[in-house]
């Protein structure tokens, strides 16, 4: 127990707040990185302590930390808190950057399931039936619950943190085999989420005479292979950051732009 | 019949603020319409109707849901709408919560929209980034939150004291590809984000994996990520044992004087 505590910069108390600060997850929202600057900037305070004085760690830690991730509110306060024990004791940037990759997506559907459709639906079907009466009771019982769900952003925290603290023994032993295999998962997970988030549908139908005609995308895309178009635009879109090392502002202009000009056309 | 006056429509515009804030970071669940309409009619001074109005775009929306990463219509101008439609028309709260909907639609767009163009200021993150520079990381984040909140405040304001119709007009009037190609633009962004990420992750002796995740992905239904996420963990552990098996038997020497590097001294 003693030997661990050299690496420790964290106290509980740390981790409570970090819990607290979980609250600015959403805070940068957008469609390139979703969570990724709420994400980084509720470690923050964190990853300082961590860090101290060494700017380049600090830096390197904070380029790791805004990448893509999309993940539950009321459920981040455990990944935030797994990865936090991971950057203190300094783990290789690849095993961390994997496990987090492959832990955002199964959290949220895991989340959404529980919060979204599970709690959600219950809870305002209850309220709702009280105020549909005319009771202030409906209001204020669905605001304690959603209450006390924040409040256990306390516990999903100081759990992540706890698990990932007795993890770390057994990571340093093999951490280059670990962190391969924590991108295999990674990229496994990104192969589906390629499939699943990105969404193109091609509207335009040729026509073939006599009032028939071939819809592109159900007779002859997804033929070939369904979501053939979203892969292919992902790659392109790594080719280009990749191999041209294209701005991705660029990038998202030229996506928009042609969204809507598409949209115009009825293409899409 | 009532009016709204200025006194309310600057407290509307207030909580319209500060729900905004919530809603746009999902803590305390004060966005959905069983709270908003409840203190909608508080401020109007008519908390029956607003309890009304609650209880039914509550169960309306309880559906519409941002799970997935898809924007429904707004909740929080619903339940403004619809409670301040049937305080000051003789309508009842349902036909109310049917008036209402134009004006959560346009309150979707703009989010939509700021969806998108917040992705601008991901090269201004990354460089404050890269010189460490907290502070100014800190400012931006907060800039967005505020942009958000504000812009619920300035829409509530004009949609309920400002004026009414004029915004009924203007959401009527935009053009079918116009909001269509917001929503299209928000499913085609996220591949800029993975390709982000492959950049990162990808290497040559990965790729497989990449292919085995799509391909599942795209032909076995699934209500969220685990089984894929799974199926990784099960190639991962294979990769696991492989490669651990051909360390030990290559590297055997190497690892001894690796092994006094170790800080823990176990």
């Amino acid at each position: 127990m003693t030997m661990t505590e050299s690496n420790n910069k964290l106290s509980k108390h740390d981790i409570t707040k970090l819990a607290f600060r979980t609250v600015f997850l959403q805070s940068s929202f957008n469609y390139e990185r979703m969570q990724a600057g709420g994400w980084l900037y509720s470690m923050l305070p964190s990853l300082q302590k961590i860090c101290g004085k060494d700017k380049e760690r600090l830096s390197q830690c904070m380029k790791d930390n805004l990448g893509f991730i999309n993940t539950s509110p009321p459920l981040v306060g455990f990944l935030m808190g797994l990865i936090v024990s991971l950057e203190e004791n300094n783990e290789d940037r690849s095993l961390i950057n994997g496990i987090k990759v492959a832990l955002f997506g199964p959290l949220a559907g895991i989340g959404d399931a529980i919060f979204w459709f599970t709690i959600l639906p219950i809870v305002a079907g209850v309220c709702a039936s009280f105020a549909n009466q005319g009771s202030v009771l409906g209001p204020i019982i669905f605001f304690l619950i959603y209450c006390g769900i924040f409040a256990l952003r306390i516990v999903w925290t100081h759990l992540g943190y706890d698990t990932g603290v007795k993890a770390i023994g057994n990571l340093q032993e093999n951490s280059k085999s670990v962190s391969k295999a924590a991108s295999v998962l990674g990229v496994t997970v990104i192969g589906a989420l390629i499939a699943s988030y990105v969404k193109i549908i091609v509207l335009s139908k040729i026509s073939i005479g006599g009032g028939h005609s071939i819809s592109i995308q159900a007779d002859f895309l997804d033929k070939i292979l369904p979501n053939i178009l979203p892969f292919g635009y992902t790659f392109l879109m790594y080719y280009l950051l990749k191999k041209k090392n294209i701005n991705p502002t660029l990038l998202i202009l030229f996506t928009f732009v042609g969204a809507i000009i598409l949209s115009f056309l009825g293409v899409l | 019949m009532h009016s709204i006056t200025l006194i309310q429509g600057i407290l509307l515009s207030v909580m319209a603020i500060i729900c905004g804030f919530d809603f746009w970071l999902e803590a305390l669940y004060i966005f959905r319409p069983i709270i908003v309409c409840t203190l909608t009619g508080l401020i109007l001074g008519d908390l029956h109707t607003g309890l009304l109005a609650g209880g039914l775009t509550e169960l309306a929306f309880a559906g519409l849901t941002p799970a997935g990463g898809t924007q429904p219509p707004n909740p929080i101008l619903a339940g403004v709408m619809a409670t301040v439609i049937a305080h000051t028309s003789s309508l009842n709260v349902a036909a109310s919560l049917g008036l209402a909907l134009p004006f959560s639609f346009l309150m979707q767009y703009i989010i939509l929209f700021y969806y998108s163009a917040f992705s601008v200021f991901m090269s201004k993150a990354e460089k404050y980034a890269d010189e460490a520079d907290v502070k100014s990381f800190g400012k931006l984040n907060i800039l967005m939150i505020l942009i958000v909140g504000l812009t619920y405040g300035v829409v509530v304001f004009l949609c309920t004291y400002i004026a009414q119709e004029p915004m009924k007009v203007l959401v009527a009037s935009m053009p079918v590809w116009l909001s269509h190609g917001f929503g299209i633009a928000g499913y085609i962004l996220p591949a800029v984000g993975f390709g982000l990420l492959l950049k990162i992750m990808l290497r040559l002796e990965f790729v497989p994996f990449l292919i085995i995740g799509f391909i599942f992905a795209s032909f076995v239904h699934f209500s969220n990520l685990l089984p894929v996420a799974l199926i990784g963990t099960a190639l991962a552990i294979y990769t696991y044992f492989n490669d651990k098996s051909k360390v030990s038997t290559t590297s055997a020497v190497t690892n001894m004087g690796a092994g006094d590097d170790d800080n823990d001294g176990i």
